[in-house]
């Protein structure tokens, strides 16, 4: 199979043949089949860890789950204040969503819903929506609007111009780290299958006929490159986007 | 199978991602934060009710430390008022025994002046008689005669009172 064809977009399993205006035919995508399945994965998780809690003289799994839960709190009441303690699920679904559905391309068979960008696009949909109906909170609808005139006039374009951008670039940045990542792993994938299979070729006889046909260097050093391109790069992402969220908010509603 | 492409907005994918982190977001409240929470806050109770007892305990105590001391210091106060009291009415007791003494004394003192009056006047009356006696025997004797008794009478009780006047 030829690598370009490796570096696609997610699959499409179904297609409602109706045509839907705007909206376009209805289908399901491998993207959503992976998020249910990271979103059973995480619901099993918080499931197995809350099993028979204890007020008293607790398991490791209780104080594994209530380190989470308290960590998640003060990273939310850390970067966003006390007021913005309703905030906490929010933040930590969207961490542990990113996370796993970063991490669920080590599984080698799972596309990572995060190297969709409809995926990134919603959330910072939903973070864009927060940020704005917190400055209109804040000051007022004409307080909001106000904003975009300030420091001088001339500057309301640029101004709307930087405010659409904090929902692009949040996108953006988590999604080309992921979809980066992906493409790499295919090409090493690739170039590693062709160079074991020439290097093996050179092998003379049935040996190296049947040995240039298995990717032996493929073995072991995309696992070290997945060290930082799924291990590191994952986390990080999600580290930064669950930062840039809660950082914008608590921006936005200071005025 | 049919692919997307690689970098591509599609609206449907979009809104099912939306609702997958909504729906995302109720199920780590419910299944993680709520039951938490719930047994931090039983913790954190408990922890306050026992720091409650402690309390309770400390201001029982306390109570009866009080209580203690407050019997205490009537106990002290009514042994000294004992003591008072007593101190007072056995003063009371030793000046009236004095008094009594005194007064005793004062009638025997006045009784014993009275008998010695008495027994003065009865021993000047006894004397009297006698001499009376002696003098009507004496004067019998001199002038040889039964004197009248009766008729002298007052006669010699002159005489015995000049005398007991002058001795």
């Amino acid at each position: 199979m030829d690598v370009s064809e490796k570096i696609v977009g997610p699959k499409v399993y179904w297609e409602l043949p109706v045509d839907i205006p705007v909206l376009g035919r209805f289908h399901i995508t491998e993207t959503m089949v992976v998020s249910w399945i990271v979103m059973i994965i995480i619901t099993t998780i918080c499931i197995c860890l809350t099993r028979k809690l204890k007020v008293k003289d607790v398991s490791k799994r209780q104080a594994f789950a209530e380190m989470l839960v308290e960590t998640a709190d003060k990273f939310v009441i850390g970067n966003m204040g006390e007021k913005f303690a309703y905030f906490v699920p929010f933040v930590a679904a969207l961490f542990a969503t990113s996370v796993v559905s970063n991490l669920i391309s080590l599984t080698g068979v799972l596309r990572s819903p995060t190297a969709d960008l409809n995926t990134e696009a919603s959330w910072a949909l939903v973070v864009f929506v927060i940020i704005t109906s917190q400055k209109i909170k804040a000051g007022g609808f004409g307080g909001y609007l106000k904003g975009f005139t300030q420091p001088i006039p001339v500057l309301t374009p640029f101004n709307v111009l930087s405010e659409l951008a904090t929902p692009i670039s949040m996108a953006c940045r988590h999604f080309g780290n992921i979809l980066s990542g992906f493409v790499i792993n295919i090409l090493i994938y690739a170039a590693l299958a062709v160079a074991s299979s020439k290097l093996l070729g050179l092998i003379p006889g049935a040996v190296g006929a049947v040995l240039s046909n298995v990717p032996i260097f493929s073995v072991g050093l995309p696992a070290i490159l997945s060290v930082y391109f799924d291990w590191f790069s994952g986390v990080m992402q999600a580290y930064i986007f669950c930062m840039l969220t809660t950082m914008y908010i608590a921006n936005a509603a200071e005025g | 199978m049919k692919v997307q492409d690689l970098v591509t907005i599609d609206p449907w994918t979009l809104i099912a991602q939306l609702l997958n982190l909504f729906i995302q977001v109720m199920l780590i409240k419910k299944f993680l934060f709520k039951p938490i929470r719930e047994v931090l806050a039983k913790r954190k109770a408990l922890a306050d009710a026992e720091l409650a007892d402690a309390a309770k305990a400390k201001e029982e105590a306390e109570s009866l430390k009080s209580e203690y001391e407050e019997s205490m210091k009537q106990a002290r106060d009514k042994a000294n008022d004992i003591l008072n009291t007593a101190q007072k009415s056995a003063s009371q007791q030793s000046e009236e025994i004095i008094r009594e003494a005194n007064a005793q004394a004062v009638s025997i003192k006045a009784k014993a002046e009275r008998d010695i009056e008495q027994e003065r006047r009865k021993a000047v009356n006894e004397i009297k008689d006698e001499i009376g006696d002696m003098a009507m025997e004496i004067a019998g004797k001199v002038i040889g005669r039964e004197i009248n008794s009766s008729d002298h009478e007052k006669l010699i009780d002159d005489f015995i009172n000049k005398v007991g006047e002058e001795s």
